[in-house]
C-alpha cells in the first residue's frame, strides 16, 4: 500500500508538471497545448543523450534538458504558436497537435533514441537502491523526484509572485490588453511563459526517468493524464495543477493494485467526467466571477 | 493656441475599425499642462480618438499624430507608453488577480525600474490615492468601482506620462467619487501632466478643463476654451440641460 502511493507520488510528480505547464500556456495562449507530453518524453531523450554521449551525471543532464526545453519552448511560440494564432484559437490547437505527431515520429529518427523506453542513469548510486520505513521497501529515487518537484515549484513560485519580470508575465497573461496599456510586450511575455511551461515537461520527464524511463509513444497519454489532473485539480489554479498530479498518479497506482491494467486508465480519465459534472472548477479551483 | 509646438497634434485623422470608418477628419491638440475635453453623444468617435492616438486597437486610415516630436502611427502602444502617452480606456483593464500594490509597481514597466525611484512614486501615489494606500495587499478585482478607476489612473500616472488619456473616468460611480476624480484632473494639469478627457458629464468637465472639442458624427462640430463652451447656446442645450449652469 505504502509503496503503491510512493509510486504514485512519483509518477504523479510527472503528471503535476505537465499540468502545471498546461496551466501556464493555457493562462497566456488560452489553449490547451497537446504536445505536452511528448515535450516531456523528448526532454528525458535529452538527458539520456547527455547522460550516454557526454558521460556527465544525472543532475548535469538535468539541467542540459530543462534548458533545452526552455529553447524549444521558445522555438514553439515562435515559429508554431505565433504563426497559428492568426488562424484562431482553433487554428492554434490543431497546431499542437501537429506537434504531437512532429516529435512523436520525429524523435523516434534520431540516432540512439529509438522507439524503445530505456532507464536514465540514477541521481546518485544505483536506481534499484531502496532504503526501509517500518519494514517496507521504497526506492532512494523517489525521494530525489519529490525534491526535484518541490524545487521547481518553489521556483516558479518565486519567479511568478516574487520578481518583478515574473509578475509582469503574470499580468500580460491576465489582461493582455492591460499589459500593452503599460508598456509590456505581451508577444514577448507569452514566449517565455511557453517556453518556462516546456522546461517545465522537459524537466519533468527527465526526474522521473530513472524509475520510469523515457523515450517511447506514451507522451499523449502523459499529456491526457496532466489534462486529467488539471481538471480535477482546478485549471485555473497553479496549486491545485500539482495536487491534481498527485492525486491522480495515486489513483493510478492504487487502482492498478485493484484491478488490471486495462481498467486502470479509463478509470482514471472517468476522474475528468466525474470531477466536470460534480465540481467543475476543481478541487482547488475557484467558482470564475465576471466584473468589468 | 500660442504655444510653438503642441504636445498632441492630430490633424485630418480618418479611423474606424475594420470596414467601418468612424473618425472623418480630425484637428485636435493638446498643449503641455492642458487639460482638453472631448464632449459629444455615444457613438461620435471619442472612444475611437484615444484608441488611435495610442495605438490601442482602432485603424488609422489617413491623417497624422505627432506626439512630443514623434510620429505616433509608427509607433506600438508598448512604444507610446514609452514616450509618455497613457490611456485608461473603459473598462480600465486593471490586473484583477495581481495586488493593488503590483498594479502600481507594473505601471512603472517602462520607466527605470530603480528601486529607490520607484519606492519614491509609489509612495506619491499613495499620497495621491489614500482609499489605495489601505488597500494594496487586496487584489486589484476587490476594489470598489470608484477605487478602481483611482488605480487605474494611478498606475498610468507610475509610468510618468506627459499626457494622461482618461476614456469616461466618471462614468457608474457615485457624485463623491467623481468629484474626486475630476480634482485629481485638475491638480494633474497645474503639475504640468496634460490630460485628454473623453466625457460624457459636460458640466463638470466644462468646470475643470481648459478647452473642449466637441464630437459629432465622427467630425468636430464645435472647439474653444471651456469658458465659451459653457456659454454656447447648442452645448447648453444639448449637453448641459436647461437646468444646469
Amino acid at each position: 500500500m505504502i509503496q503503491l502511493i510512493v509510486a504514485g507520488l512519483t509518477v504523479g510528480s510527472a503528471y503535476a508538471l505537465i499540468a502545471l505547464g498546461l496551466h501556464i500556456i493555457l493562462r497566456s495562449t488560452r489553449i490547451v497545448n497537446f504536445a505536452q507530453g511528448e515535450f516531456s518524453v523528448v526532454g528525458g531523450l535529452l538527458a539520456l543523450t547527455f547522460a550516454q554521449t557526454l558521460h556527465v551525471n544525472t543532475w548535469l543532464a538535468l539541467a542540459g534538458a530543462t534548458l533545452c526545453g526552455f529553447m524549444l519552448g521558445l522555438g514553439f511560440e515562435r515559429f508554431v504558436l505565433r504563426p497559428a494564432a492568426r488562424s484562431g484559437e482553433a487554428g492554434l490547437t490543431i497546431a499542437t497537435v501537429g506537434m504531437v505527431f512532429v516529435l512523436l515520429y520525429g524523435h523516434a529518427l534520431v540516432p540512439g533514441w529509438g522507439s524503445l523506453p530505456q532507464p536514465l542513469p540514477a541521481f546518485s548510486g544505483e536506481a534499484s537502491d531502496v532504503f526501509h520505513v517500518a519494514g517496507v521497501a521504497i526506492q532512494v529515487q523517489s525521494l530525489w523526484v519529490g525534491a526535484l518537484l518541490l524545487l521547481a515549484l518553489a521556483a516558479m513560485y518565486v519567479f511568478f509572485e516574487r520578481t518583478y519580470f515574473g509578475k509582469a508575465i503574470h499580468a500580460a497573461a491576465n489582461d493582455p490588453l492591460g499589459a500593452r496599456l503599460v508598456g509590456i510586450d505581451v508577444a514577448s511575455a507569452r514566449a517565455v511563459s511557453v517556453a518556462l511551461a516546456i522546461a517545465l515537461a522537459a524537466y519533468g520527464g527527465t526526474i522521473i526517468g530513472p524509475i520510469a524511463l523515457v523515450g517511447g509513444a506514451g507522451g499523449t497519454a502523459l499529456t491526457i493524464k496532466g489534462f486529467v489532473a488539471a481538471v480535477v485539480g482546478g485549471l485555473d489554479s497553479p496549486a491545485g495543477c500539482v495536487a491534481g498530479g498527485l492525486f491522480v498518479g495515486v489513483a493510478e497506482k492504487l487502482l492498478g493494485g485493484v484491478f488490471s491494467y486495462g481498467v486502470v486508465d479509463p478509470l482514471v480519465y472517468s476522474l475528468l467526467l466525474v470531477t466536470l459534472l460534480v465540481r467543475p472548477q476543481g478541487l482547488f479551483g475557484k467558482r470564475v466571477a465576471v466584473r468589468d | 493656441m500660442t504655444t510653438p509646438a503642441p504636445l498632441l497634434d492630430v490633424r485630418g485623422l480618418h479611423a474606424g475599425y475594420g470596414a467601418l470608418d468612424v473618425l472623418r477628419g480630425i484637428d485636435l491638440t493638446v498643449g503641455a499642462g492642458e487639460v482638453v475635453a472631448v464632449l459629444g453623444p455615444n457613438g461620435a468617435g471619442k472612444s475611437t480618438l484615444l484608441r488611435a492616438i495610442s495605438r490601442f486597437d482602432a485603424s488609422v486610415r489617413s491623417g497624422t499624430i505627432r506626439f512630443d516630436g514623434n510620429d505616433l502611427l509608427r509607433c506600438t502602444t508598448e512604444r507610446t507608453v514609452r514616450l509618455g502617452c497613457l490611456h485608461v480606456p473603459e473598462g480600465r483593464r486593471l490586473f484583477t488577480e495581481l495586488s493593488v500594490d503590483d498594479n502600481l509597481r507594473l505601471g512603472a514597466f517602462t520607466t527605470s525600474r530603480a528601486r529607490s525611484g520607484l519606492e519614491a512614486d509609489l509612495a506619491a501615489a499613495y499620497d495621491r490615492f489614500p482609499s489605495l494606500a489601505a488597500r494594496k495587499r487586496q487584489t486589484a478585482f476587490a476594489l470598489s468601482g470608484g477605487e478602481q478607476q483611482m488605480l487605474a489612473i494611478g498606475r498610468a500616472l507610475m509610468a510618468k506620462p506627459k499626457l494622461l488619456m482618461l476614456d469616461e473616468p466618471s462614468t457608474g460611480l457615485a457624485p463623491q467619487v467623481v468629484e474626486r476624480i475630476f480634482s485629481i484632473i485638475a491638480d494633474l494639469g497645474r503639475t504640468g501632466t496634460a490630460v485628454l478627457l473623453v466625457e460624457q458629464n459636460a458640466y463638470l468637465t466644462l468646470q475643470h478643463a481648459h478647452r473642449a472639442y466637441v464630437l459629432e458624427g465622427g467630425a468636430i462640430a464645435l472647439s474653444g476654451t471651456a469658458h465659451d463652451l459653457r456659454d454656447n447656446e447648442r452645448v447648453r442645450d444639448i449637453y448641459l440641460g436647461s437646468s444646469s449652469a
